[in-house]
């Protein structure tokens, strides 16, 4: 029989996960894995969604954003820096599973369940975003660049518990956009994904970020892409080239969901949606939030 | 008679499924209940060596382990007796049920279900349908041939039976027909999945046993234990708690006799509950996978002349209800037009996946996409357009159908013209929209039904029906029928249903047939209190009961509303005396007369009694670079016989086309080469959800039918389901310039075939 602690502080929930608890917040991972059978239900749970200080986004005094790991895609998607300046990854907060996922499901969740499909993930590598662990030793502070290394591993050490996610501020001139591919418009989890960053300073790209969803044994930067892109006025050769690139570097998996011959060509297709998106966005355009669903239908 | 006018009717069950207090039949408990599990073959197709229970009695917590050397050595079948309760020579999908355990837990009983040895001698499986049928293929049931069956069906090899419609020489009509059209279409099976897993609980009471059970038919449920059991059907008691939607996959019985016979051995009352995997699984039910061969003969001017059509249909390893299916899909081959030669075939396949059976509008969804798209294809090669040859073509009051049965007068005609209206056929639309429409047809099932209606002291009525309430509030709507006969108010009846100790014989939620045979009923019952309240009336006002009438809940004089006795005070008077209660069951309606010599497997009904006529028009986008479809709009024209409750009506085709547009684009069993289902979970079994719904305009057109049920309705709950994915098809065809001829038309097909266009393949 598991037990189940409600802690009144991060100390103590520190101390529980040291002493071999495993963390929930929103649930819907862990809650639907155990129930798929994919693990056993933990002997200890260590209740992290009331933590003080845990849920919230700040702003930082750098112009950047913190947001606690504990805030849920919903909320994430109705702030307002959010929705200007991260708008890649409030494409991908307004399409996390359903309505219900998202009033519950947390962006801490999400980083730490370090699942090939997760959609926040790309946008917030596209943002630079720094993870915040924490555990009864102190903090570290790693970048989301390498810390999933697996299908469902991350460096999260057993003890740590992620604490918050910070965005640094966004260059002046540059916007980011989110684009999977789904087959219902609820509910879904993403078939192939991408995110894209890009800042444009007097019709050059001088910053580039693509990442991949779906399309790797983790949500992963790249760097082929994103290089065809640098330096480059951004037009239709260079982003479909980047598109190709994605689908040269991707290694899609077959199951039920679809072919890997599909997913590859996906690829190129949401990422050129995905760059095209952030590129509107740095002229200025509107691309509405979800670009997945403003996008349905284009080049 | 005035109608009803329902500008809030509310649904006796509403309230308590809204807001959560609604029981359904894995909420249940009671003293002393066990948990039980089911252990599945989780292989295609293999030899029963042994089966090894003794570790799994063994573990703590296990009271009782049945398996089929526990319950009468028994074969069952609807039309053949092909399966015994357990597997226990051979394992012949995977879902197949080997043994099922009970114990204190739920956890335990899993535990213990998968301790249990099987001893498999691996057997080929037979998945294909084509190669089933080929000479010299496996046999998935080698001793078919010592089966009983209904005499009436072919079956030979692994071909479970055979169905065919003839008409005229198609052949020859083929051969010298101006323009002819073959192709071949491919459907896969799909899923009912309602969002409640089964759940039955079984008690004993000495020699008796009461089951409740999450069950579209309580009565075929009893006839299913009684009959697998050997006991006599007073000895089964079946109740339906709150169902949890049906879909047609809880048609039949299913595993009410398991539970029971597990219970007997347990001496205690045992619960079995689903999860969703094994709701995927095990049931054997859910829909056909088809190959339809379609070929048309067709004059320049439009003129349908010929249609031959062969239809394999999968079976699955047990035949369930598909002999009777398959007769419908031969029909179906035809669709509802005029053509003079007709020659369709349709064959029930035996393979080693899980058995196919009713899913709401059984075979008619896939059969009528193909149809439906083979009829756009030959107004493309014709030129013509696709309403036009429609309308040439449509069945009319005085047309002969496919068994030479005489059309009556019905809508079929005026609900595609406003089907078309309603979406703007024609309409100029950006390049990568378009509008498909599809039409068809379906029947009313004539059956026995029983109801009871009675009048309490306060002049309040309760309904005693057979009916069962599947969600689609059929049952629900049954005061508006009775109110109406008895000058009350819907609302002034209370419901006593989903009981077989209480109610009259009911085949069901199934087929459409609640409101059109169950309505019959209580319509008969209270048409006799209704006599009974004149006659009453008529003494106390001195008048004759041919000049009363009962209206706003009093017997009053017709002219005359001063002389007028509340009815209330007629039942209370007649509670003093003779209890104002009737029983009615009534007449079920007529079929056509057919001359269907020639047909081969007849098994009644092929000539459509009060058939529902409809056309379905959708708008999709196409998005190109992926093959994604949104359906953006959908006008849908039923002509449903006389709409009794507007509300629960429109739900009917509401929820319809929703379930058609995942059926057209999302929803498919996935089978690996050797029949095992790949996508057994909801999260890559893409139902389609809310916020897919594009709007929806329902109209409904209203047509004397003689052979109709009460006040003229038919049924309206599988048709609305019927015609959605032919209508999408067509519009994708005319969006994307490619056809699918695979359902689900899902987004990689979609994306395959595009790319096969724009490399010139």
């Amino acid at each position: 029989m598991s037990r189940y602690l409600a802690p009144a502080g991060l100390e103590e929930a520190l101390v529980a996960l040291a002493g071999g608890a495993r963390p929930v917040a929103g649930g819907t991972d862990l809650v639907v894995g155990v129930r798929q059978g994919r693990f056993p239900i933990p002997d200890d749970l260590v209740a992290i969604h009331r933590l003080a200080g845990f849920r919230g986004i700040a702003e930082g005094a750098d112009g950047g954003l913190v947001i606690g790991a504990g805030t849920s895609h919903a909320e994430i998607v109705a702030h307002p820096r959010v929705t200007r300046d991260w708008t890649g990854l409030a494409d991908a907060s307004a399409i996390v599973g359903s309505p219900a996922t998202r009033a519950t499901g947390t962006l801490g969740g999400n980083v730490a369940n370090a699942s090939p499909a997760a959609d926040t993930v790309a946008p917030l590598l596209c943002a630079d975003a720094v993870i915040v662990c924490r555990s009864t030793a102190g903090e570290r502070r790693l970048p989301l660049d390498g810390f999933a290394t697996a299908p469902r591993r991350t460096l999260l050490r057993p003890d740590e518990l992620i604490v918050a996610v910070e965005l640094p501020a966004p260059a002046p001139g540059s916007a980011s956009c989110y684009v999977r591919l789904e087959h219902r418009r609820q509910m879904e989890i993403a078939i192939v994904g991408a995110g894209a960053l890009l800042r444009l300073e007097g019709g050059r790209v001088t910053a580039a970020r693509v990442a991949m969803t779906a399309l790797a044994p983790t949500v992963r930067r790249v760097p082929e892409a994103e290089r065809i892109l640098l330096g480059s006025d951004g037009g239709a050769a260079a982003v479909t080239a980047a598109a190709e690139a994605v689908a040269a570097a991707a290694t899609p998996i077959d199951d039920t969901r679809a072919s890997a011959a599909y997913r590859r060509a996906m690829a190129a297709v949401v990422t050129r949606r995905a760059i095209g998106g952030a590129l509107a966005r740095a002229r200025g355009e509107t691309v509405t939030i979800p670009a997945s669903d403003t996008l349905f239908g284009a080049a | 008679m005035a109608v009803v006018e329902l500008p809030s009717f509310v649904r006796q069950d509403g309230r308590e499924k809204v807001t959560g207090t609604a029981r359904y039949s894995a909420d249940l408990s009671t003293p002393g209940l066990l948990h039980a599990a089911v252990r599945l073959g989780g292989v295609a197709h293999a030899r029963i060596r042994g089966i090894e229970t003794a570790r799994a009695r063994a573990l703590p917590g296990v009271v009782a382990i049945v398996t089929q050397a526990d319950v009468p050595d028994l074969r069952y079948g609807t039309w053949v007796r092909d399966r015994t309760l357990f597997a226990s020579d051979a394992i012949r999908w995977e879902g197949e049920i080997v043994a099922m355990v009970a114990a204190t837990t739920e956890a335990i009983a899993r535990e213990a279900a998968a301790l249990i040895e099987l001893d498999l001698e691996p057997l080929p499986p037979v998945v294909d349908l084509e190669a089933a049928i080929a000479p010299g293929a496996p046999l998935v049931h080698p001793g078919w041939a010592a089966y009983d069956g209904d005499a009436r069906i072919p079956r030979e090899g692994n071909v479970g039976s055979r169905h065919t419609i003839v008409k005229g020489d198609a052949e020859a009509a083929l051969a010298g027909a101006p323009v002819v059209v073959r192709e071949r279409y491919v459907a896969d099976g799909s899923h009912a999945l309602p969002i409640e897993p089964r759940a039955i609980t079984a008690e004993w009471q000495g020699d008796r046993v009461t089951i409740q059970t999450s069950s579209q038919v309580p009565y075929l449920a009893r006839t299913h234990v009684a009959s697998t059991l050997g006991m006599p059907e007073g000895k089964v008691r079946v109740i339906v708690p709150h169902l949890g939607g049906g879909f047609g996959g809880k048609c039949e019985g299913h595993f009410e006799p398991h539970v029971a016979a597990l219970a007997r051995i347990a001496r205690r009352p045992v619960r079995l509950a689903f999860d969703r995997r094994e709701e995927f699984l095990a049931p054997d039910h859910h829909r056909e996978r088809m190959v339809i061969d379609l070929a048309t003969g067709v004059d320049h001017d439009g003129t349908i002349l010929a249609r031959s059509a062969r239809i394999l249909i999968d079976n699955g390893a047990y035949g369930a209800d598909e002999p009777y299916l398959a007769q419908l899909a031969a029909v179906f081959a035809v669709g509802p037009y005029r053509i003079p030669a007709v020659a369709t075939e349709s064959l029930v396949v035996y393979t080693t996946t899980q058995p196919t059976g009713s899913v709401r509008g059984p075979v008619a969804p896939q059969v009528t996409w193909a149809v439906e798209q083979h009829m756009d294809v030959v107004a493309e090669r014709l030129g013509i357009d696709p309403l036009e040859l429609r309308r040439r073509n449509i069945l009319v009051e005085g047309d002969e159908g496919p068994v030479r049965q005489r059309i009556g007068a019905n809508g079929a005609k005026t609900a595609l013209e406003r089907a078309a209206e309603m979406i703007g056929w024609g309409r100029p639309l950006p390049a990568d929209e378009a509008i498909g429409i599809a039409t068809g047809w379906w029947p009313s099932f004539p059956g026995p039904s029983g109801a009871v209606v009675k009048l309490n002291a306060d002049g309040s009525g309760t309904i005693v029906t057979g009916a069962q309430e599947c969600g689609t509030g059929s049952v629900m709507a049954l005061p508006i029928l009775a109110a109406e006969v008895l000058g009350m108010r819907p609302e002034e009846f209370t419901l006593l249903y989903q009981d077989t100790d209480a109610g009259g014989w009911d085949a069901g939620a199934s087929g459409s047939q609640t409101t059109f045979n169950n309505g019959r009923a209580v319509v008969s019952a209270a048409t006799e209190l209704r006599e009974r309240l004149l006659a009453l009336a008529a003494e106390r006002l001195e008048a004759n009961p041919a000049d009363l009438e009962l209206t706003d809940g009093v017997a009053r004089v017709k002219g005359s509303p001063e002389a007028a006795i509340p009815i209330a005070e007629l039942a209370a008077e007649a509670q003093g005396g003779r209890l104002l209660i009737a029983d009615g069951s009534g007449d079920p309606p007529a079929v056509p007369e057919v001359d269907a010599g020639g047909c081969v497997g007849r098994l009644g009904g092929e000539s459509f009694a009060a058939p529902c006529y409809f056309t379905q028009a959708v708008r999709v986008r196409v998005d190109r670079a992926t093959g994604v479809v949104r359906v953006l709009e959908v006008a849908a024209a039923h002509e449903s016989g006389t709409i009794v409750n507007p509300i629960g009506a429109e739900g009917q085709v509401l929820g319809g086309i929703v379930m058609g547009i995942g059926q057209a684009l999302t929803e498919g069993t996935q089978l690996t080469p050797d029949g095992r289902q790949r996508n057994a979970d909801m999260l890559d079994y893409k139902l389609v959800t809310a916020a897919d719904a594009p709007p929806m305009r329902v109209e409904f057109v209203q047509v004397p039918d003689p052979n109709a049920g009460p006040r003229g309705l038919k049924g309206v709950a599988e048709p609305p389901a019927v015609p959605t994915p032919g209508a999408i098809a067509n519009a994708i065809a005319r969006a994307a310039g490619t056809r699918i001829r695979l359902l689900p038309m899902t987004a990689e097909r979609v994306w395959a075939d595009l790319a096969d266009v724009e490399a010139g393949r």
